[in-house]
């Protein structure tokens, strides 16, 4: 068995008429971080939301895990299980307490005992260091600690890779820190990760391959070193021009 | 309530204007309503002398003291705090009700009578009634809001010909269209059977609308997060989307189910002994309907009080999760 | 989605299936079906004065009462009662709901949705005023606004659509012509209406003259200005089962021989208004 974790290839999508993705192919190995940053509408939330298939691609092919995505519940639910997604607006369920937004999925999908999917949530609340917070509502928390309940939420299936959509986009510039950290500690310790994010500190230190996007193409694609200091692709160049400036 | 500005605006009640023009509105409505035959006129005695020879004086006279206890009433309510406003309102409209009962001069041990009978078979009745066909209602409102939300052209059709069809034909018509209709295709159902079967229908119809809007309130983002841990479509509507609807879904439901109660008085055509049939009956032998309806107005009156409080009592409980 | 449209086609056909069909009524079929659950049930009101009432009790009480569990009683089985509203009896259809019905005048047009065995009481039908009015006779109501109670042989008269085509009728001369006639969903609400006042909402009211006794009994304050016409009353069937309405016949047959029927009417009304 080899280690690709996600496999995407000449992956077309349309939106109607308009085309959001054309002819993506990206592989992603197991324990890589991969961050994709490009401007607004460049399909990149997109094409991450392709790889749980929270959307439906059109043509080309993406295997998961070995899985070949396509409309099936079956096989959807087994993929699905294997990969976690931190959104931009967190997502929790605002009905259940902390403790519960992160034991839900261990306990009805996986069968988990409850004493075992409590467990299994604290461990991973004191691994994004909140869990005295544990039997609070995510309305009673701040952006960054909404965020970082997410974040152990999805931990708590234990996935195979983590897809992170622009995870600190919604948030207040002092919690931004905070929700970084914590994923460049999961980065430490091995997680597979896809980030969708403007954060280029982030993609800079953490990244093992950076992929801008722009009009649906991937434009460009290597190590954040040359990357960042050496980009090929004249579009490449104006995005980091602009968003590097302040 | 209201979101209060934080303008501080002279009491209403205390402008001269204000009081004025409400003098002169109840002078001249009293002064147009003879009441010198009144308990008031009759107090008034020694001022105007025999209240129904008083003639025009006597008239002005006695609408003069009621615009007068009326204004110095509202004056002296405004001074009131809030909830004891709100109180001595309740009290006061509660008094006047009282009042306006006793006109009718009722035979109150007919009702003492007949109350626990009233009771214990019409307001039970009324109750297993209106409460099994809540149940029924609730179960048809969530398929038919799913099958109205959904893709699927035959679901999407048959749930909203269902609701056009049961929303847009009296509920008396569905009644009688189910007892004395149905048996033209074979189907023959008992008065209670059919009454019930109108009522889940009916209101049913007006549940698929209210958990629809409730279904469709929940942002995108919790399905995606439900589906992005892997849950199937029930696990989803079950856990994650119907308990976030029900908030939403909770205050017009209630008042669903208490039009529901009172629209159970319907079936009495068909001869259920329901508490508007009672009411309609006990009192025609010895021709006393008149307290029997009165009596079952005010039952009809506490029930609904009870599912309001209820209603209450659950929207609190729902409004643990948005402590801030 | 496919789940859901088989969870709704499972549902429907549960509702459906879970409906008992019971065979519809046909010769024979009802006396069978009578002495085999051994229940008469008939459809009788709750505000048919002292026809049929609810007594202190709150049991159904009243002529009609009595007269049907005699008959139940001549069968040999239990009799029961339900109390649709008339306009439902009325419609014929009974689809055996129950089995027969009380105080109904077989006029032609009713002989296509039931039978009548066996008329058992006389009725008349009065025209009542308030105690104020200045009418002493049913002539003297013309043009007035009259109230009568919907789907009674008293609307069919003051509408002057009364065919007098049941058995014995002498033809039905229509003393006055109402200006306007008010329906009620029963006598008593026409009474509330007429007690108001002379002409406040009501110049009369034509019902049965029983009804309209015990109005004035309760003290109502109205006054009787004359009979309009006199209807038998009979028993009503569903049609179509001519072993039970041989059966009813016979009964009240042998209950008129006996003499217990004019018992009965004396009891209810202190006079023997029975059939002969």
């Amino acid at each position: 068995m080899n280690d690709t974790v996600i496999e995407a290839r000449n992956v077309s999508k349309w939106y109607g008429a308009f085309r959001a993705l054309t002819d993506v192919s990206l592989t992603v190995r197991k324990g890589e971080r991969v961050v994709i940053c490009g401007p607004s509408g460049s399909g990149k939330s997109t094409l991450i939301r392709c790889f749980n298939r929270l959307e439906a691609h059109q043509e080309g092919e993406i295997t998961v895990n070995g899985i070949r995505l396509h409309g099936k519940m079956r096989d959807l639910a087994a993929v699905r299980k294997n990969v976690g997604m931190v959104f931009q607006h967190f997502n929790l369920f605002p009905h259940m307490t902390v403790l519960m937004n992160c034991m839900a999925a261990p306990m009805w999908i996986k069968g988990v005992p409850e004493t075992e999917a409590k467990r299994l949530a604290l461990k991973f609340l004191e691994r994004v260091r909140i869990p005295e917070q544990a039997n609070k509502y995510p309305g009673q928390l701040s952006g960054g600690q909404q965020q970082r309940v997410a974040i152990a939420r999805s931990l708590c299936m234990e996935p195979a890779v983590m897809l992170f959509d622009e995870p600190t986009s919604s948030l207040d510039p002092e919690m931004v820190s905070e929700v970084l950290e914590t994923m460049t500690s999961l980065a430490r310790d091995g997680m597979t990760m896809v980030c969708v994010t403007h954060e280029m500190g982030f993609a800079r230190s953490v990244a093992d391959r950076v992929i801008f996007m722009d009009a649906g193409l991937i434009v460009e694609e290597g190590a954040p070193n040359d990357f960042f200091t050496n980009p090929q692709h004249p579009r490449t160049t104006l995005f980091l021009s602009q968003i590097l400036k302040h | 309530m209201l979101y209060a500005d934080t303008v501080e605006s002279e009491v209403l009640v205390h402008k001269p204007l204000f009081i004025a023009t409400v003098f002169v509105l109840v002078l001249s409505i009293c002064f147009m309503v003879n009441l010198t035959g009144t308990t008031i006129g009759e107090l008034m005695r020694p001022v105007i002398g025999d209240p129904l020879d008083s003639g025009l004086y006597g008239r002005f006279a006695v609408a003069f003291v009621i615009a007068i206890i009326f204004c110095l009433n509202i004056a002296l309510i405004g001074f009131a705090h809030l909830k004891a406003q709100i109180a001595i309102v309740w009290l006061e409209l509660l008094l006047l009700f009282l009042a306006f009962f006793a006109v009718f001069k009722l035979s109150l041990p007919f009702i003492w009578q007949n109350l626990p009978f009233l009771i214990t078979q019409g307001v039970v009745t009324t109750l297993y009634i209106s409460a099994i066909s809540l149940v029924f209602a609730s179960a048809i409102g969530i398929m038919a809001a799913i099958a109205k939300l959904s893709s699927n052209g035959f679901a999407y059709g048959i749930a909203t010909f269902y609701t056009s069809f049961f929303r847009g034909l009296p509920l008396l018509m569905q009644i009688y269209l189910i007892y004395l209709g149905l048996p033209q295709l074979g189907i023959i159902l008992n008065a209670v059977p059919s009454g019930i079967l109108a009522l889940s229908l009916c209101v049913g119809a007006y549940m698929t609308e209210i958990f629809r809007a409730g279904i469709q309130s929940i942002d995108r983002g919790q399905w995606e997060a439900s589906r992005s841990l892997g849950f199937g479509f029930a696990l989803t509507m079950r856990k994650i989307i119907m308990p976030q609807a029900l908030p939403v879904i909770i205050p017009p439901m209630g008042n669903t189910f208490i039009g529901m109660l009172k629209d159970s008085s319907l079936v009495s055509v068909l001869g259920v002994w329901e508490l508007t049939f009672l009411a309609r009956t006990l009192g025609q032998a010895t021709f006393h309907h008149m307290e029997m309806l009165i009596a079952a107005a005010i039952i009809y009156w506490i029930l609904s009080v009870c599912l309001e409080l209820i209603q209450s009592r659950i929207e609190r409980y729902f409004a643990r999760s948005k402590v801030r | 989605m496919n789940k859901l449209i088989t969870i709704l086609a499972a549902t429907a056909s549960l509702a459906v299936a879970s409906v008992a069909l019971p065979a519809t009524a046909n010769a024979g079929a009802v006396l069978d079906k009578v002495l085999q659950t051994k229940t008469l049930t008939a459809a009788v009101g709750t505000d048919w004065g002292k026809m049929s009432f609810l007594n202190d009790k709150h049991e159904l009480d009243g002529y009609d009462i009595e007269v049907v569990k005699s008959i139940a009683k001549g069968l040999g089985v239990q009799a029961k009662f339900v109390t649709p509203s008339w306009d439902v009896i009325a419609a014929g259809k009974w689809e055996g709901r129950w089995d027969m019905t009380t105080w109904m005048t077989p006029t032609q047009a009713r002989t296509e949705k039931m039978n009548f065995p066996a008329v058992y009481i006389n009725d008349e039908v009065l025209a009542a005023v308030h105690k104020d009015s200045k009418v002493t006779k049913l002539s003297e109501l013309e043009g007035k606004v009259v109230g009568v109670a919907s789907g009674t042989a008293a609307e069919s008269y003051a509408n002057h659509k009364l065919a007098p085509d049941w058995i014995g009728a002498k033809p039905i001369e229509y003393q006055f012509t109402p200006g306007q006639v008010k329906t009620y969903a029963s006598s008593n609400v026409a009474f509330d209406d007429l007690r108001l006042g002379d002409g406040v909402r009501l110049d009369a009211v034509l019902g049965d003259g029983s009804l309209v006794q015990d109005a004035i009994k309760a003290g109502y304050p109205l006054k009787e200005v004359g009979v309009a016409f006199d209807t038998p009353a009979a028993i009503a069937i569903a049609p179509g089962d001519k072993e039970f309405s041989d059966k009813i016949a016979a009964i009240i047959q042998s209950m008129k021989g006996d003499g217990s029927l004019s018992k009965l009417s004396i009891k209810w009304f202190g006079v023997d208004r029975s059939a002969k």
